[in-house]
């Protein structure tokens, strides 16, 4: 009977060590090794813009291995193709924690599989800082949400003052052509907002499809409106469309303007002479660039046999996602969990990436972006974008 | 002295039992046995999985009823499931209804709007009726941007967690049990529906549409009574759907959806139940079993290492799909029913 219970004792200790395992476990990082999930598109229609964007992270991330690591570990990233639907987003990550282990995924890709992801985001406490520009992931708190860049409400804001304040326009007609997705009819809703705070309304709003191969209808629109201003809520394939359909009907506004997913060198490369009116904001700096992030960024690309990199402001984006992420690995030490990332994440405070975001600066109250943006010119003659003002926000309006 | 056969039946009744033989019924309950203890000792991806599958399943069987059982081919599948999973959402985080009415809701909705569609279409056939049933779906989905107040258009919605006598799903596992009962429940509905009178007649308006109407079968109730049976339970997967999503959007009942389903059915086999869920499973298991043997061959072969794309996966997954139309035009009902006659029948080859 003794003997029995001593059995039946030692099976209850075993089973409550077997039990406890998982938990003093260290999720994703060993002694040598820190495991990472990333999660962004590489096939269907939107593969372009999340193959740069990914490789940027990959390549940055070897950048740091290369340089011996973090803290003595070595980075191991997982990506999982989501091709860019939200249910495939949350069964790569429901993977990458159950069966992959990682620490966290850096980045959980657009604002759909965000917001699908965000209930195990926080359950699991994966500090990511996702391609989602909406205000919503801010505002309220969210606590594993980090922001990228300015969100797309700055970015058109910032527009909208350019027109009235940098090109001293009184009275200008404006046109916005956007997608009916939710960056576009945010982005369409913040200019009719922001023009309207100057007195001004908008004097067309069309929609164009990613998916369309011309834009006639939209630009004979434009010109029947005497749109001397067009803003573009699109990204970059129907920006190209409709940049070429305006020089086919030799239509030339004044400039047209756009946010950045569509400013990259690739609109310029694509449109030639078209591009010339366009100006464009974004929150990372331009691939031709002398500051030294961007600089980096190139020397990463050139080291990692970069050599065809389509979008390159995407590019730019992934490696400063991964430097933000680098630099917290760091701060966060040798007792790297998901909390002390997070909390490591929330010590930076005006950050310099050398030029590929503006300063970044997060606080355990607030991850929202410093809402900066810088706008850029397409210099047809090179081939790209350059840098026609520095970094800025959105006037403060009365 | 008399030896009967274990599959000899002597009237029409004992042809369309639920369950043919004794063993039937073992390996089913030891099948439920296996499916109740998996949260137990199975891996938590592999129980989403499951959950996503226990949706198609409930989905594609709606639609094997409208296309394999009654000859109807329709397009706007994701948009009745569209109907359910927003129905849900609605009623669930709105309007804070128990999980049970918003799922009987879901498909009520579904059904109303699919009797409603099902009735300009009577006239059509093939692919005019396609074509019909694909506007349904891109009308509804400008409809689900356009109408934000209520489906919260671009953004999306969220779904609030079902909650069973106070005790929240509020994980996989949990959720399981919940797609578990209610996978079973229709399954069995539509399995006693298809041995009915409402089922042959659906079978005989397949067959032959003149013929049966000479037989006495009202088409006109019957080809509506498809669709909104059938836009019925894609409403509950849809609300199904919901729930184990906790958040939808417009972008997630695309066309391509509709299609996908289409091929559910076609793999597992047009008009027969075991078909759907076999196609079900197939599409949903089949891409995560590629990428295994894809992870598996680069740790035999290391040249492999880091070759895998997932574009792969999709050439892999086509391909098996053609391979299927060609060799299997059964398909996985098909080839489970040579194995099943091949064991019956075993040693001989007839």
């Amino acid at each position: 009977m003794k003997r029995r219970g001593m059995w039946m004792g030692l099976l209850v200790f075993s089973l409550v060590c077997l039990l406890a395992i998982p938990c003093l476990a260290q999720r994703g990082v060993t002694k040598d090794t820190i495991k990472l999930g990333l999660i962004l598109v590489k096939t269907g229609p939107v593969a372009a813009l999340g193959l740069p964007n990914g490789n940027g992270m990959v390549d940055y991330l070897q950048y740091l291995n290369d340089q011996g690591g973090v803290a003595g570990r070595k980075i191991e990233v997982i990506w999982e193709d989501d091709s860019f639907e939200a249910p495939k987003s949350v069964a790569a990550l429901k993977k990458l924690i159950s069966r992959d282990n990682v620490l966290t995924v850096i980045t959980t890709g657009g604002s759909q599989q965000t917001m699908a992801n965000l209930e195990n985001i926080n359950q699991y406490k994966l500090p990511n800082i996702p391609n989602a520009l909406m205000k919503e992931f801010y505002d309220p708190f969210q606590p594993y949400i980090f922001a990228m860049g300015a969100t797309y409400e700055a970015q058109y804001e910032t527009i909208v003052d350019y027109i009235f304040n940098d090109l001293k326009e009184k009275n200008p007609r404006i046109g916005v052509v956007y997608e009916k997705k939710e960056y576009g009819i945010k982005s369409m809703e913040a200019v009719r907002k922001r023009a309207k705070a100057y007195g001004v309304d908008l004097v067309s709003e069309l929609v164009l499809p990613t998916g369309a191969v011309d834009a006639s209808s939209q630009v004979l629109g434009f010109m029947n409106d005497k749109v001397d201003y067009v803003v573009t809520c699109l990204l970059l394939p129907p920006t190209i469309t409709f940049v070429k359909t305006a020089e086919k009907y030799n239509y030339w506004p004044k400039h047209i303007f756009g946010f950045n997913w569509a400013t990259d060198d690739m609109l310029v490369k694509a449109c030639g002479g078209a591009a010339k009116n366009y100006i464009g904001v974004n929150f990372v700096g331009a691939w031709g660039d002398d500051s030294p992030g961007i600089k980096l960024a190139r020397e990463i690309a050139q080291k990692y046999n970069r050599t065809d990199i389509s979008l390159t402001s995407l590019y730019i984006n992934g490696v400063g996602v991964s430097w933000l992420f680098g630099e917290a690995f760091k701060r966060a030490g040798k007792d790297l969990t998901p909390d002390s990332l997070k909390a490591a994440l929330e010590t930076l405070r005006e950050y310099s990436t050398g030029g590929v975001f503006p300063p970044v600066t997060y606080t355990s109250k607030s991850h929202a972006p410093g809402e900066m943006v810088k706008f850029f010119k397409a210099d047809v003659a090179n081939k790209r974008l350059v840098a026609i003002t520095d970094w800025r926000k959105p006037k403060e309006m009365k | 002295m008399v030896i009967r056969s274990k599959t000899f039946r002597e009237s029409y009744y004992e042809d369309i039992k639920l369950f043919q033989t004794v063993w039937i019924r073992v390996w089913i309950f030891l099948f439920l046995i296996l499916l109740a203890t998996l949260p137990l000792w199975g891996n938590p991806y592999v129980i989403y999985l499951i959950n996503l599958s226990c949706i198609a399943v409930v989905a594609a069987l709606g639609l094997n009823l409208l296309i394999g059982y009654t000859g109807q081919i329709s397009l706007a599948h994701a948009a009745f499931i569209a109907i359910g999973a927003y129905t849900t959402a609605i009623l669930s985080s709105k309007v804070g209804l128990p999980f049970w009415a918003c799922l009987f809701a879901s498909g009520g909705v579904a059904a109303a709007i699919g009797f409603g569609l099902g009735i300009p279409c009577l006239r059509l056939k093939g692919l005019y009726l396609a074509m019909a049933t694909m506007s349904f779906g891109v009308v509804l989905e400008n409809v689900l941007i356009t109408w934000d107040k209520l489906t919260g258009g671009v953004r999306g919605i969220n779904v609030a967690k079902i909650s069973l006598f106070g005790y929240p799903l509020d994980s996989d596992s949990k959720i399981y049990y919940f797609l578990l009962v209610i996978t079973v429940l229709v399954i069995l509905g539509i399995k006693n529906l298809v041995r009915t009178r409402v089922g042959r007649a659906f079978i005989a308006i397949r067959d032959r549409d003149i013929a049966a109407e000479v037989m006495g079968v009202n088409i006109t109730a019957y080809k509506v009574m498809a669709f909104t049976i059938s836009s019925f339970v894609a409403g509950i997967a849809g609300g199904m759907y919901g729930y184990t999503m906790g958040y939808i959007h417009p972008e997630h009942f695309t066309l391509l959806l509709s299609i996908q389903y289409l091929a559910m059915i076609i793999v597992g086999g047009l008009g027969t139940i075991l078909g759907s869920i076999f196609g079900a499973v197939f599409i949903i298991l089949v891409p995560e079993l590629i990428k295994g043997i894809a992870r598996f061959s680069e740790l035999l072969i290391p040249a492999l290492k880091g070759k895998y794309n997932e574009e792969w996966n999709i050439a892999a997954f086509g391909l098996l799909i053609m391979i299927f139309l060609i060799f299997e035009a059964g398909g996985l009902h098909g080839i489970w029913g040579r194995i099943k006659t091949s064991f019956k029948n075993w040693p001989y080859t007839y």
